[in-house]
């Protein structure tokens, strides 16, 4: 077995490329609702900005914790692991956003399983997996809150993003950037489906907001601690999202 | 100087230990399960440089209940920074209830709040938080406002609201002037099947059931009487554990319990409830 690791500028451009198969297709990043509750396009670049302060700041962080302790010492990388998915949940009070970061995590594990699958970083994450399973289990009932609405022991997709960025040899910074542009880049294509934008002027958006999403990744790339990860709540988001979750007709899932 | 409100069983009464820092402790009623304590500002609050600091500790099978007889304001600093921090620790089968005022930021203000909040597994925490930036008319100063939860070892909620400008970005907290939520740890909310959640969001009301045994609620508007969680804080007191009443008082000492002084204004009182 050749073990030829290709340049991983490449693997970072797929990584952030929308053609992965993930279920990226199916987000708008909170766009969606936040236009209904009264979001103008003109505000977007606005939006794009708040978030990168939040909550996406936050997911940015858990995923460089994460691949920081896949990376570090061999026995501690489940432990490590369950702590930092344990530090974004309590990060993450919205259960519409976890549940979205959620499915989304399925997806990436699935991708991962299939091309990387004998790495020891997805190792660790399945053991993860299993062992919070158990704890949920071992909880029940006392834990669970509505029942069957979502799998509550999938990772969350920045958990995983940590992990497949270690299997491919991204740096902290990189995951930082990809979770950053990977959201700017949402909002913007999701804007074209939701208002009369010209693309061009969207994309304009991403390239204006790369300055602050190279800082924001610059800012958290150094973390190695779940209890560091930055926590800067975005009220408004969180409600968004949790009226658009009972929303039946809309274009986006979240 | 920190304010201490230490409350724990000493056989069949409810033992307090109160010290007054920028605020005063005073007990307001007492019985056999539990204790309810005045929070009474002991002189202009806050002020820039003050750094007020409060200590609960609401020892095994104690019901305490904290109030507070006027909102806090924090006024212009004139360059000096304040804080404003809160520790607590509920104990096994204890309940602490702090239904708290709103927090005012006024123009000029540079405020950070911190609260952390230790709940057994088998207690349980209510706390109201109503942060106002700016008093009528003004835009308000600088807030920084950190909250950490944790029940039985584990973080329940870890949550900061930087408010000292980018808030206004859309989506954060945009124009809105007012965030306020009540914090329920150690317990599942009442209405955790989505019935009466969805009630309430329609009044501008948002729960957010949390990843472990708690909820938060919250509603954010640009005047204190848009929104407003009271309601939440009334039906999530019924989620609480009721402490066990400890064994019959002496009739004697059972006579004195409300509104009994605290202490003198020595700023360190221990308080023996019921006063033998």
């Amino acid at each position: 077995m050749t073990d030829v690791h290709p340049p991983t500028s490449v693997l970072f451009a797929l990584l952030a490329d929308a053609r992965l198969p993930t279920g990226g297709h199916t987000q708008s990043a909170g766009l969606e609702p936040a236009l209904l509750a009264g979001l103008s396009v003109a505000d977007v670049p606005g939006y794009v900005g708040g978030r990168l302060a939040t909550v996406t700041r936050t997911e940015a962080a858990v995923a460089v914790v994460a691949r920081h302790v896949v990376t570090a010492d061999p026995d501690e990388r489940v432990a490590g692991l369950r702590a930092v998915w344990e530090a974004w949940a309590a990060r993450t009070p919205a259960p519409a956003l976890r549940e979205t970061s959620q499915r989304l995590g399925r997806g990436y594990l699935r991708l991962a399983h299939r091309l990387w699958g004998a790495h020891p970083a997805v190792v660790a994450l399945d053991a993860a997996v299993v062992a919070e399973r158990t704890r949920l289990a071992a909880s029940v009932p006392v834990l669970t809150g509505p029942v069957g609405r979502s799998d509550r022991a999938q990772p969350p997709r920045p958990l995983v993003l940590g992990v497949v960025g270690a299997c491919v040899g991204l740096d902290a910074r990189q995951v930082a950037q990809l979770v950053g542009y990977d959201d700017v880049q949402t909002i913007a294509s999701a804007t074209l489906k939701l208002a009369p934008v010209d693309p061009a002027e969207a994309t304009g958006w991403v390239v204006a907001a790369a300055p602050t999403v190279e800082a924001m990744a610059a800012g958290v790339a150094h973390l190695t601690d779940p209890g560091d990860i930055p926590a800067s709540g975005a009220p408004l988001l969180e409600e968004w999202a949790q009226q658009h979750a009972r929303r039946t007709e809309r274009l986006f899932s979240a | 100087m920190r304010t201490t409100v230490e409350v724990e069983r000493a056989g069949d009464r409810v033992r307090c230990v109160l010290r007054a820092g920028h605020l005063a402790p005073r007990v307001l009623t007492q019985d056999d399960r539990g204790v309810t304590v005045a929070l009474v500002a002991t002189g202009a609050l806050l002020l820039g440089g003050d750094h007020v600091h409060v200590d609960v500790r609401v020892g095994d099978g104690v019901a305490l209940e904290l109030v507070e007889t006027s909102g806090t304001v924090a006024y212009h600093g004139r360059g000096r920074a304040a804080s404003w921090a809160a520790d607590v620790h509920v104990g096994r089968g204890a309940s602490l209830v702090w239904d708290a005022l709103p927090f005012v930021v006024s123009d000029g203000a540079d405020v950070t709040r911190t609260t952390s909040v230790h709940v057994h597994d088998e207690g349980a925490a209510l706390l109201r938080e109503t942060l106002v930036l700016g008093r009528d008319g003004q835009r308000g100063g600088l807030l920084r406002s950190a909250t950490r939860a944790v029940v039985g070892g584990r973080d329940l909620l870890v949550e900061e609201l930087d408010l000292t400008g980018p808030h206004i970005a859309p989506g954060v907290l945009g124009d809105a002037r007012v965030v306020d939520s009540v914090l329920l740890a150690g317990r599942r909310s009442v209405a955790a099947d989505g019935g009466g959640a969805r009630d309430d969001e329609t009044r501008g009301l948002v729960v957010l059931d949390l990843h472990g045994p708690g909820a938060l609620a919250r509603a954010v508007g640009t005047a204190a009487h848009v929104a407003d969680v009271g309601p939440l804080v009334t039906r999530w007191r019924s989620a609480l554990p009721t402490p066990d009443a400890a064994p019959p008082l002496d009739p004697e000492t059972s006579t004195d319990a409300p509104g009994t002084p605290a202490g003198t204004d020595d700023r360190s009182t221990t308080c023996m409830s019921p006063t033998t």
